[in-house]
Formats: C-alpha cells, sequence, structure tokens
C-alpha cells in the first residue's frame, strides 16, 4: 500500500534520502504518486503486488499506516495484527509471527 | 571655597564617587550571594513549566497530518528532539483507530500498473491479507 511521502523534499528532507538519491516532493496528484512508487518498487527490487492510495489519503488516514506499518488481516476480515507506528513499530519479524499464530485453513 | 564655572566641588564628586563605590559593592555582594531556596524554588518551577509546555507541543504535533507534523519537525533542533520520549509518544499518537479484533476498514484501490483495481473484502473467506504501507522517502 503506497502512501503519502514519509520524507518528502518540500516539507522534511532527511540527509540519508540525499545521499541515497531518493529525493522527491509530495506527490500533487495520483499520476505522480504512482510515478514514485514505481521508482520505488523497481530500485528496492519490491515483488509483492503494490496498490496506490488515492491523493486524498483515505485508506492511510483509516489505518493511521504513516509513515510506515503493516497489518495482517485474516480470512474473516478481521484485523489479526498490527504493528506499532513506524519507524520504530516497523517489525517483520513481528509480523512473521503474527501469521504463524493464524488458524491453519 | 568655591568651585569654577563648568566643575563640581571637591565634596560633590567625592560624595558621588563614594555613593559609585556604594553601589558597586552591593551589586558584588549580591552576585556573589548565595541564591536563596526562594529562587531556587521559582527557577526549578518556571523550568519544569517550559518542559512541560514543550512536551504538550510535541504531543499536539504529533497528532497532526503527517505535513504538518513533518514541517515542524523539520524546523526542531536535533538536541532538542533528545529531550523528549519520542517513540514513547509516537506510539500514542500514532495509535490509530483500529485494533486487533476489528473488521478491517475497507477500501477499492488500483494497482501500480493501474490495469485492475483491488478490494480488500474480495480475499475474504479465501486467504489472509497483509497490507504493508509505505512510501520511497
Amino acid at each position: 500500500m503506497y502512501i503519502l511521502e514519509a520524507h518528502p523534499s518540500d516539507v522534511w528532507q532527511m540527509q540519508s534520502n540525499i545521499h541515497d538519491s531518493v529525493v522527491f516532493g509530495s506527490p500533487r496528484d495520483e499520476a505522480e504518486r504512482t510515478n514514485i512508487a514505481g521508482a520505488c518498487v523497481r530500485k528496492l527490487g519490491i515483488k509483492f503486488p503494490a496498490i496506490i492510495d488515492g491523493i486524498e489519503n483515505r485508506t492511510e488516514v483509516a489505518y493511521t499506516g504513516w509513515p510506515d506499518r503493516i497489518y495482517l488481516i485474516d480470512r474473516d476480515g478481521k484485523v489479526a495484527f498490527k504493528t506499532k507506528p513506524g519507524p520504530f513499530g516497523f517489525k517483520p519479524a513481528d509480523l512473521e509471527t503474527a501469521i504463524k499464530k493464524l488458524p491453519a485453513s | 571655597m568655591h568651585a569654577r564655572p563648568g566643575t563640581h566641588h571637591p565634596h560633590v564628586v567625592q560624595k558621588h564617587y563614594s555613593k559609585l563605590r556604594e553601589n558597586s559593592c552591593t551589586i558584588s555582594k549580591l552576585l556573589m550571594r548565595k541564591p536563596s531556596k526562594r529562587f531556587w524554588s521559582i527557577l526549578i518551577v518556571a523550568v519544569v513549566c517550559c518542559y512541560a509546555g514543550f512536551l504538550v507541543f510535541v504531543g499536539w504535533a504529533m497528532r497532526q497530518p503527517p505535513e504538518t507534523f513533518g514541517r515542524i519537525m523539520s524546523r526542531m533542533p536535533m538536541p532538542a528532539m533528545l529531550m523528549f520520549p519520542f517513540e514513547t509518544m509516537w506510539t500514542r499518537a500514532r495509535a490509530g483507530s483500529v485494533v486487533v479484533g476489528d473488521n478491517a476498514p475497507d477500501f477499492t484501490l488500483p494497482t501500480l500498473d493501474h490495469k485492475s483495481r483491488v478490494e480488500l473484502a474480495s480475499f475474504r473467506g479465501k486467504q489472509p491479507v497483509v497490507l504493508v504501507f509505505g512510501s520511497y522517502t
């Protein structure tokens, strides 16, 4: 779920991003967000499907996903696991534990 | 004996000099004097109030939309960021309304290539779903 930028250059530029040449301003429409998302997926080699949140950020607001976060939704459509907000709480290892706890199909 | 026009009488000069010396002695005494308990109490209360105000401001900032929060943090000097429990406050501020056990808010969003749209509800009864929220920056 590609959402609004964590450190856009026009709001809160990070030196580490400059060092890594990841410098993008806040996208003004969905097309710009899609372009940045595409660059992200290509450069980071992300294999799982990517979807793009609308420019109104409705889904991010509903899930409080900014700047990064992981959710596990079970087969019944209920939230089975939710990390603390990133960056501190973004822990994929905890997701693995949560997945193992899901009841088998 | 009278002073010449444009000058002060020696007695007047001496009187002024004595007054000046008396004042400077008073100031020196004030500076060298050990601060009273009342002074320390007032100082501590002032510092605590300032720190509490700073925490309230940071907590308020953390609950603002990301762009507002980002603008505030971009202007905050790094040493100031070390003066409060950022992670604890951040975790609380960004807890969100969705909790484990809730129905996951539904959405229908386009894929990256915009060739299809994904609806979360379509997975119900079929398979679990992992949502990873993030951005490139």
